[in-house]
């Protein structure tokens, strides 16, 4: 960590433009979302290849769907319920079912939208993404994953959904090449394996530096492809500690935890616990007040882990 | 009462909500300011001057419905509401803070008089569309009102319940286009054009009429004359300048969202008040 925060959309927004320029084929949507997901300099640079739709989110992917056929690469960020639940069907048949290459971004992921209610966040992505057969669910943890995250998503062919945050986020991580469908350790332990992704990793790791100081040894898994899993690292890691924690900011039920769970229901000797929000409409408040209180920021995780070790 | 009356203690009432929205905004430092402030007007004529309510039994059955289709407009009804009695106006004072009774996008089940859980646009016609049809199933003389954005139109599901609420001869829905020109990403006209919206609406079977949705006497004047046509869903297309009455944000796409400033709001407070004492005198006059 070298203390320095950025803003996701702006990363991503960016790093879709920098690929435009040598990639004809990216054409980015927008319903009313366009500015706000970072794209204010593609908009300059390559208005052809900008369209701007207005508030129809299941149009837009119907539109999109029709353009992959032709060879384009659409991509579509928008906050992330509604290009996920909101054109769920266009998402499952028209990109999924026929095997597309549409780019969906969902941003103000999870709680980020914390006070806007229920409507605006975000917690049931992942299980509705990940139960699309052939999506691949991405959910990069840094900016520099973010970057390169982006840069897999396009050079990949097939349907991608990714999901980034809002406020600015931490500076985790060195540069490098980022593989679909491919987890890192990001720290060995021994006692307990914490399985993160996304906008939690920050607070997972500060997490694990606690446990650390109190003696315990965590093996910290950062996750940034949730789907398809990276299921030979999860094995080998549950294999040595025999405990397992997952964390996301999502529902526990679909989401990392879930993938994770059926991963590892074939070790009957390996005790696995999903710590996320509970399947409920979540309360409203600031952003750092509802991760204290479903117990997202380092200090829950931690006590998460205490739990899980007494 | 005069009809002169009628209309000045109406924009007392709506400088009121207006104060409101302003004290929200101070509370939580930020929110959805531009499209409260341009459905303000309306929304507190329907609620003080309209609609068969009790806000002491916010639950009856045969009371009149209101909703926001675009729920982002939140801070009108609540200001509203406060005024109207649904609850205590320190409540305003929770707004944005944790576990709030008024979050970002209003809820039914933390807020009595909240008749549907918006935010996600495109919703509300529809489910307005359904309470009309069960006073109609019912034999109910209640009425269903609801506001919709102009950016939110181009959502299918607006075009779905057009359909269904002209198909079921709907006189008791009243739809109000809340028609700013303005969406997050600038004017509706540029981003997604729905122009003819009136011709729209009406191919569907709807009875339409067209005010300037800031004109207390002409919001007071359409309201009178609902049902506009017997067996026919009401459209009105309501044109309004985004941020009305915030003289920093009026028609500015930028004040969709407001993270305001203290001094802004302090300034625009003061306006509001200075409107309401000269309302006053002329009421009393
Ligand atoms: C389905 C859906 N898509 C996107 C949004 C995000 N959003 C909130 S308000 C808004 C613009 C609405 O414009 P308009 O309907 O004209 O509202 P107004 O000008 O009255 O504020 C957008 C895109 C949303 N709330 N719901
Ligand atoms: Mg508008």
């Amino acid at each position: 960590m070298t203390g320095e925060f950025i803003d996701p959309r702006k990363e991503f927004g960016k790093t879709v433009t920098e690929l435009a320029k040598d990639n004809e084929d990216i054409v980015v949507f927008s319903a009313d979302s366009g500015k706000s997901s970072g794209f204010g300099d593609f908009i300059e640079k390559y208005p052809e290849r900008y369209y701007e739709c207005g508030i129809m989110e299941q149009g837009v992917v119907g539109l999109a769907a029709g353009m992959a056929t032709a060879g384009k690469i659409p991509v579509f960020c928008a906050i992330a319920p509604f290009v996920t639940c909101r054109p769920y069907e266009m998402v499952r048949n028209d990109m999924g079912y026929m095997r597309q290459n549409v780019k969906i971004v969902g941003r103000n992921c999870g709680f980020t939208y914390s006070d806007l209610g229920a409507t605006h966040q975000s917690l049931d992505d992942f299980g509705l993404m990940r139960l699309i057969p052939g999506m691949v669910v991405l959910a990069p943890q840094d900016p520099a994953e973010i970057r390169q995250g982006v840069k897999a998503m396009i050079d990949y062919q097939g349907p991608v959904y990714m999901r980034i945050g809002n406020p600015k986020i931490p500076v985790l991580f060195e540069e490098k090449p980022f593989e679909i469908g491919k987890g890192t350790v990001l720290r060995e332990g021994t006692d307990l394996t914490l399985i993160t992704t996304g906008s939690v990793t920050g607070a997972a790791i500060e997490a694990a530096e606690v446990m650390e100081r109190e003696g315990v040894s965590v093996e910290l898994i950062g996750m940034p492809t949730v789907c398809p899993v990276d299921e030979k690292l999860v094995k080998a890691s549950a294999a040595k500690t025999k405990k397992v924690l997952t964390v996301e900011e999502h529902y526990l039920d679909g989401g990392l935890g879930t993938i994770i769970t059926e991963v590892l229901s074939g070790m009957s000797d390996v005790f696995v616990r999903r710590h996320g929000v509970p399947k409920l409409y979540a309360t409203t408040g600031s952003y750092e007040q509802l991760l204290d209180y479903y117990k997202l920021d380092a200090k829950g995780i931690a006590g998460v882990i205490r739990e899980v070790l007494a | 009462m005069t009809d002169k009356t009628r209309i000045l203690k109406l924009k007392i009432a709506a400088a009121k909500s207006r104060r409101n929205v302003l004290r929200m905004i101070k509370a939580s430092g930020h929110g959805h300011v531009g499209g409260a402030l341009s459905a303000i007007d309306l929304v507190t004529a329907l609620y003080f001057d309209k609609m068969k309510i009790d806000p002491s039994d916010p639950g009856k059955p045969d009371r009149d419905r209101f909703l926001l289709s675009a729920g982002h407009k939140c801070l009108a009804q609540y200001s509203v509401m406060a005024q109207r009695g649904y609850m205590d106006q320190s409540v305003l004072d929770t707004y944005g803070s944790f576990k709030a009774c008024i979050p970002g996008h209003p809820d039914m089940h933390k807020l009595p008089g909240v008749e549907a859980n918006t935010g996600a646009l495109g919703h509300g016609m529809s489910i307005a569309a359904g309470m009309a049809m069960s006073a109609k199933l019912d034999k109910e003389d209640f009425c269903v009102y609801a506001v919709t954005g102009d950016g939110e139109l181009p959502e299918g599901s607006n075009w779905e319940a057009a359909a269904a609420a002209g198909k079921f001869g709907l006189d008791n829905l009243t739809v109000f286009v809340d028609n700013n020109g303005l969406q997050i990403s600038g004017k509706v006209t540029d981003v997604m054009s729905m122009e003819d919206i009136k011709d729209k609406f009406r191919a569907f079977g709807w009875a339409v009429a067209e005010i300037d949705g800031n004109d207390m006497e002409q919001i007071v004047q359409v309201l009178d004359r609902l049902p506009l046509q017997k067996g026919k869903p009401n459209m009105i297309l309501c044109h309004t300048v985004k941020a009305k009455g915030l003289s920093i944000g009026e028609g500015k796409a930028g004040y969709h969202f407001w993270n305001a400033k203290p001094e802004e709001l302090a300034a625009a407070d003061r306006e509001l008040e200075e409107q309401i004492e000269k309302l006053t005198k002329e009421l009393e006059a």
